[in-house]
C-alpha cells in the first residue's frame, strides 16, 4: 500500500453548540459547523473542493445529502459523496479526504456532520438484523449490542459494572473541564451503579448521550497546513476494518476489525502504543473503551477491565482517554468530536484539560451493529523557528 | 392472540422453511448443498461458497448460552409490559448462532455458558417464536 504516513493534515476544525438545540435541523447544523472550521483554518470558500457528508440520523435526503449540504454551501466540489457508517463515519470521510488530496483529485476537503438527533426524531431504537427482524425476540436498540459484549466480556474475564463505572466517570471529569461539554457535572463510581439499567449489564451512566450538533473538519496536504493559521496536525497512520458478519462470526461481539484497523494505523505511522501521548476511543458505551484499549495493545484481551481501574485513564493517568469528555459526557457526536478534540490537544489548545507535551494522539471510530471500524494516529507537525 | 402487536417475521419464500418447522415445534435451518455450512440468518445465498442451493436440516434445538442480556427500557411499547426480559446469544450445537429469548427462569438469572433447548412459543395462528429454556427444565 503506497503509504499517506504524513502527507495529509487536518488544518481546521468545528463545532457547533450542543446539546438540546430546538429549531435546528442537520442542514442547519452541518452548515454552522462547516463556517466554523473554515473561519478555524484560515481557508477561504473558494479554497473548499472537496465535499465528504455524513447524513447523521435525521437527514431528510438520506444519502443525497452531499448534494443538499453543496447546494447550501454554495460549493461545487471536485469530489463529493456521503457514507453512512454510523460512528465510523467520521474516520472514515476523514481517511477518504486524505486519499483524495494525496491522489490529487482534491485539495481541501470538509468533511461535514450535522444531526439533530435529539429534538429531530432519531432512529436509534430500531432494530438490527436484515430478513428477519432481531426485534422478533425484542432485540433493539443501540445499547443491546454493546451489552452483549459486555456480558460476554464478564463472563470470560471477570469484568465488572464498576470496572466499566471507571470509564464513565473519566469521561465525565474531563467534561467538566470542557465548556462546550453537555454533562459537566462530576461523577463516581456509587452514582453510575445508583443509575438505572437499560439493558443489564449496561446502567444508564454507561450510555453515551443523543445530542442535536454538527462537527467539520478540514483535510489538506501536509504541505498546506505548514505555516497556516493554526498548529499543524499531520495524520501519520490510517487503518479501517470491517465485520459486516454479525451472527455469522463467532468472536463479533469482541470486534476483532478493530485491532486490524488499529494494526493498520500503528504500521503506517511506524509506531505502537508506547508512543501514544492521549487517546480518543469512540465511546459509544463504556464497554467500547475497555474494547480498543485491548485492541490498540494497551493491555492483554480480557485486562482492560483492571487496566482502567485507579484513575489510570483520566487526565494525569498513564493513558488519558476521551479528554474532552466523549460520547459519553461531552456530546454525542458518532465519534466527530473525537477527532476535533484530538487537533486540540496536539495544537496546545486543550485548555484546563491539555495533556502536557501531547505529540501524539491515538483516534479511533466504530459504528453500525458493531460493524465499521477506524482509527488513526494524529501527530503534532513541524513548529517554524 | 390476534392482538400481539410486536414485530413479527416476514412470511415470504425464503423464510417460510424456518417459520414452518417452528410451527411443528423444530428448529430448522438452510444447509448449503455445496459446502454444508449451516447458515443463519436465513438467506438466498451460502457465505461460505455463495451457493444458493440448500437444504432445510432439523437441528437439535440445544445450545449454550453465548452472551445474556436484560432489557430494562423499553423501545418498542409493545414490550412495555414485558421488562424486565432475557435476551441471549445462543451457540447452537450444530454451529450457528441466533439471538432468541431465555424463559423458564428469571431474565437475570440466565448465565453464559448455561445448557438450553428450544421451546417453541405460538404467538399468532401462523407464527410461533422459537425461544430457549434451561436443558433440564
Amino acid at each position: 500500500m503506497h503509504s499517506l504516513k504524513d502527507r495529509t493534515a487536518i488544518i481546521g476544525v468545528g463545532a457547533t453548540p450542543q446539546g438540546r438545540l430546538p429549531g435546528s435541523t442537520q442542514l442547519s447544523l452541518a452548515v454552522d459547523a462547516f463556517s466554523a472550521a473554515l473561519e478555524d483554518s484560515g481557508l477561504r470558500k473558494q479554497d473548499i473542493d472537496g465535499l465528504l457528508t455524513f447524513p447523521g440520523t435525521t437527514a431528510p435526503e438520506g444519502a443525497l445529502n452531499y448534494l443538499r449540504i453543496g447546494e447550501a454551501l454554495g460549493i461545487d466540489p471536485a469530489f463529493t459523496g456521503s457514507m453512512a457508517m454510523g460512528g465510523g463515519t467520521a474516520g472514515a470521510l476523514v481517511q477518504m479526504a486524505a486519499m483524495a488530496v494525496e491522489s490529487g483529485h482534491a485539495t481541501a476537503v470538509a468533511c461535514v456532520f450535522g444531526d439533530a438527533a435529539k429534538t429531530g426524531g432519531s432512529r436509534f431504537s430500531r432494530a438490527s438484523g436484515w430478513g428477519d427482524s432481531w426485534g422478533i425476540w425484542g432485540m433493539m436498540g443501540a445499547a443491546a449490542n454493546s451489552a452483549v459484549a459486555a456480558s460476554r466480556h464478564m463472563a470470560l474475564y471477570g469484568t465488572t459494572s464498576e470496572q466499566l463505572a471507571e470509564v464513565a466517570v473519566a469521561c465525565r471529569r474531563h467534561a467538566s473541564m470542557n465548556p462546550a461539554a453537555v454533562m459537566r457535572d462530576p461523577i463516581t463510581i456509587a452514582d453510575h451503579q445508583a443509575s438505572r439499567f437499560i439493558v443489564e449489564p449496561l446502567h444508564l451512566l454507561d450510555c453515551c448521550l443523543i445530542s442535536d450538533g454538527g462537527v467539520c473538519v478540514i483535510v489538506t496536504s501536509a504541505e498546506r497546513a505548514k505555516d497556516a493559521k493554526q498548529p499543524q496536525v499531520l495524520i501519520s497512520g490510517m487503518g479501517q476494518a470491517y465485520t459486516t458478519r454479525t451472527l455469522e462470526r463467532e468472536d463479533w461481539w469482541y470486534v476483532p476489525h478493530q485491532k486490524e484497523a488499529l494494526d493498520r494505523a500503528y504500521a503506517m505511522a511506524g509506531m505502537g502504543p508506547r508512543d501514544i501521548d492521549v487517546a480518543q476511543f469512540y465511546d459509544n458505551f463504556t464497554i467500547s473503551v475497555l474494547l480498543w484499549l485491548e485492541h490498540a495493545g494497551f493491555c492483554a484481551p480480557g485486562e482492560a477491565g483492571p487496566f482502567v481501574e485507579g484513575g489510570r485513564i483520566q487526565l494525569g493517568g498513564e493513558l488519558p482517554v476521551n479528554t474532552a469528555g466523549g460520547n459519553l459526557s461531552e456530546s454525542y457526536m458518532e465519534g466527530w468530536l473525537h477527532i476535533v478534540e484530538g487537533v486540540r490537544q496536539l495544537r496546545g489548545q486543550g485548555g484546563e484539560r491539555q495533556v502536557p507535551g501531547a505529540e501524539t494522539c491515538l483516534v479511533t471510530g466504530r459504528g453500525m451493529t458493531l460493524n465499521c471500524s477506524n482509527a488513526m494516529v494524529l501527530t503534532k507537525g513541524e513548529v517554524s523557528a | 392472540m390476534s392482538g400481539y402487536s410486536k414485530p413479527l417475521p416476514e412470511m415470504g419464500e425464503e423464510t417460510r422453511a424456518f417459520w414452518e418447522g417452528t410451527r411443528s415445534g423444530q428448529l430448522v435451518l438452510q444447509r448449503c448443498v455445496r459446502c454444508a455450512h449451516i447458515r443463519y440468518p436465513i438467506s438466498a445465498y451460502c457465505p461460505e461458497c455463495l451457493e444458493q442451493g440448500h437444504d432445510w436440516v432439523p437441528l437439535s434445538g440445544r445450545g449454550e448460552v453465548y452472551s445474556s442480556i436484560v432489557f430494562h427500557q423499553v423501545y418498542d411499547k409493545a414490550f412495555a409490559d414485558d421488562v424486565p426480559y432475557n435476551v441471549s446469544l445462543i451457540q447452537l450445537d450444530e454451529g450457528p448462532r441466533m439471538f432468541s429469548n431465555v424463559v423458564g427462569v428469571p431474565p437475570g438469572e440466565v448465565r453464559v455458558g448455561d445448557r438450553v433447548r428450544a421451546v417453541f412459543d405460538p404467538v399468532t395462528e401462523e407464527v410461533t417464536i422459537p425461544r430457549f429454556t434451561p436443558e433440564d427444565s
